[in-house]
This record gives C-alpha cells, structure tokens and sequence, in this order.
C-alpha cells in the first residue's frame, strides 16, 4: 500500500485555480463590462496567491479581496477606463430606429441594459450582488466588503431590489 | 411571530446553523406569509441570475494555471503586473506632458511662460496679471494642465464637435488636471477659468477634480454637463464602472 502524500503548493493551486478561475473572471468581467480587463486582474490575482507561496484560509475570498484591489488601481488608469464606460442615459437609444426584432439585437439590448443597471448601482451593493453570484458565503462576502457578516442577507436583498428597479427604469427598458 | 428578513435570506442561501435551519423550515412548513417571502426571494434571485448571464462574454479566456504559476514564478522578469503597468502608463504620460510643457515653455512668446509666471505670482501671495487665452500655442496630442482650483473654477470645452468624450473623476489630489490622451487641444488657464480649444473631433478628455475643490463647473457645447457644489454633484452625464462620469462633448448628431 502506497503512502498517501500531501498535495504540494504547487498542485493545491493548480486545484483552485482550476476550480476559481473563471468565477474571478465572470465577478470582474459582470463588474467592469470589460473582459481584456478581467482577465488581466484575475491573472495578476491568482498570480499574487501564487507568489505568497502559501493558501490563507479562505482563498477565494483572498483572490476576491486581491482582485477587487487591482482592479480598482487598474480602473483608474487612463486608457482603461475608456472602455469601462457606458453611454450616456437615454442618449443614441431614444434617437435610434427601433431595432429588428431578431435574437441578436435583442440579446445586444438586454445585455446593454442589464449592464447599465448594474453600473448605476451603488458600488458596494453592486459588488455584494456579483460576489454571491459566484457562490461567495456570507463570511467572505463581509470578509472581501469589510462588513458586518451579520446583516448580509438583509443588505444583500436590499441589492438585489435596488438592482431590479434601476434594471426596471432604465431608458432602455421596451 | 414571523421570520426575520436575514433569516428568510439565510434560509435561502443555506446561512442558517444546522439548527436553525430544521427550526426555519419547520416554521415556513406551517405560516403562508414566511413561505411566500422565501418564495418571493427565491423568484428574485433567479430572476437576477438569469440577468447577469445576459453581460457575460461567451468565449471566457483560457488561461491555464501553469502558464500563470509560471508567471509568478518568474516574478519580476516576467514584466510588469497590471498595477504596474497602470503606474508606468502614468509615468509615461506625465514624462509626456512635462516634456511637451518644457518646449512649448521655451518657445519665444509662448502662453506658457505667462502661465507659470502667474502661479508663481499667485503661489507668492503677489496679484499677477492674468493671461487671456490663447489658444494654438500649447496644442499637442497627450497634452493637459494642472491648477490649483481655489473658489470657482469654469472649465469650458471650446469648438466641441464630432463624438469626442469627457471622463470626470473624483480625486484626493489638490490640483484639476485637466489632460487629452487621444487627440489635440489648446489648453488655456485665467483666473477661475480653464479654456480648452478641442482640435480633434474624436478627443477624449480626462478630468481630474479634487473632493476639496468647492466649486467647479463644466461647460461643453451641450451647456452645463457638470457641477461640482462642495460635496454635491449635479451632472447630465453618465456614471461609469468605477464612480467617474461620462460626457459628449458635442450634442450627438441626428
């Protein structure tokens, strides 16, 4: 019988890389609207992990809590913001022809609306809706948004009813 | 006695103890009103997932874990990170802005030196004259400038046309910046007025306000977008991702 060996660092991180990597994407690509964007924080995220050599407690939460920093640095960078902006309330979609009524077009105007919405939201709150998204805890909800774990069900609902009625009055609404 | 919102919420979520989970559920098993609000929060968050998907991108990058564990092992050597890259791309474009500074600063009559000799007039405690526009001298792709904001500031985007934007953040610094990474412009500063001659149609201008400045005001060729009133912001633009605003700088064209 072969003795059981401990997964080194180096295998633990392929697992939760393998396991994380594209829910840290999803949470930064839904927040930003900018998937080049996403992919460089989630990388530079799970690079950070790598390089502490070790796994903290609740390493998702970690890489959440590393790659909400980065992006809020990489987000100020001039050229990146560019892309992280949406257009401007009622402008161009009021003046338009009313668009096809194909798949795509649709498709095109639900993801522009649910993407404004998500844009007016507060930050906090908007971040507190894509974490549990990705299936984040309670716990590292608080952890990540340095809060007060008890009250995240009630402030979280609160989100998810401020998202529906901005989605709701947005001036993309048919 | 009904069940409190966080607890409807933790049941739903599967935040409840072991106990108090058995205890909730026993409670929803006989009262309409909690089964109903577990219902009601169930529909929302479906409802809200469902509507998320709708920004997903369908083709998310395949990046793999050894490519990334190869990069962090390689560190530094491997090139900056993206908050590195972030810091150089300021540097770069500071290192820019200076040195396009310096030489219009050394051209024989340029608006520059008037500029400067004003700051430094006003940084003295000494009234100095204050320069008129005068626009062409310091025009220059990547330019911008830099003032202290004192009481009221206007910062006016003059000959606005085409689908050039503005981008307004919040900062903690002490001075506007005021800076056209794509495309050229004349800058022109006076007393409590900043002229930008826009010479591009497709500039894009960032704006830099402090959170102390008491009051600044911008004007495009739609009017007002922005007004900065202590700590309350009137604007007609938009909010983006990251707490700044999005502005035209021209009406859109019909």
């Amino acid at each position: 019988m072969e003795p059981e060996t401990t997964p080194s660092f180096h295998e633990r991180f392929v697992e939760l890389f393998d396991a994380h990597f594209q829910s840290v994407y999803r949470y930064l690509n839904r927040l930003s609207g900018d998937p080049e964007l996403a992919a460089d924080v989630a990388q530079e995220a799970f690079i950070k992990l790598y390089q502490r050599g070790s796994l903290p407690d609740a390493p998702e939460a970690w890489v959440i809590s590393v790659a909400m920093n980065l992006f809020r640095n990489a987000a100020t960078t001039r050229s990146r913001r560019l892309r992280l902006l949406t257009p401007a309330r009622g402008e161009g979609v009021l003046s338009d022809p009313p668009p096809a009524p194909d798949a795509a077009v649709e498709a095109e105007a639900s993801r522009r609306r649910v993407r404004s919405a998500l844009d007016r939201m507060p930050e906090r709150e908007r971040h507190m809706l894509l974490l549990r998204a990705e299936g984040l805890s309670y716990r590292e909800i608080a952890q990540a948004l340095l809060m007060n774990p008890t009250s995240v069900g009630v402030l979280l609902a609160r989100a998810r009813r401020a998202f529906r009625k901005i989605y709701e009055e947005s001036p993309d609404a048919p | 006695m009904h069940l409190e919102e966080e607890q409807v919420q933790r049941l739903l979520h599967g935040e409840l103890t072991a106990q108090a989970e058995s205890d909730a559920r026993k409670h929803v098993a006989g009262c309409i009103e909690c089964r109903r609000r577990l219902a009601e929060a169930e529909r929302e968050e479906n409802e809200l997932h469902a509507l998320l998907r709708a920004v997903d991108d369908p083709a998310p990058p395949r990046i793999s874990a050894e490519a990334v564990a190869a990069r962090a092992q390689a560190g530094a050597a491997a090139g900056p990170g993206v908050g590195d890259l972030a810091w150089l791309r300021r540097a770069a474009a500071i290192l820019v802005v200076v040195g396009i500074a310096g030489a219009a600063y050394a051209v024989p009559g340029s608006p520059i030196r008037k500029w400067v000799h004003a700051i430094v007039q006003k940084l003295g405690g000494r009234p100095g004259p204050t320069p008129g526009p005068a626009p062409g001298d310091s025009t220059a792709i990547g330019a911008g400038i830099s003032v202290l904001p004192e009481q009221k500031l206007l910062i006016l985007f003059q000959s606005a046309k085409g689908d050039g934007q503005i981008f307004v953040s919040l900062t903690d610094d002490p001075e506007v910046q005021v800076h056209a990474p794509t495309g050229a412009a004349a800058f022109t500063s006076s007393a409590g007025q900043l002229l930008i001659d826009v010479q591009d149609p497709s500039a894009t201008f960032e704006v830099e306000i402090p959170r102390s400045a008491p009051w600044v005001e911008i004007q495009t060729g739609t009017g007002q977008v922005f007004l900065k009133e202590g700590d309350r912001v009137t604007t007609k633009g938009s909010k983006d991702a990251v707490g700044g605003y999005l502005f035209r700088l021209a009406p859109p064209e019909k």
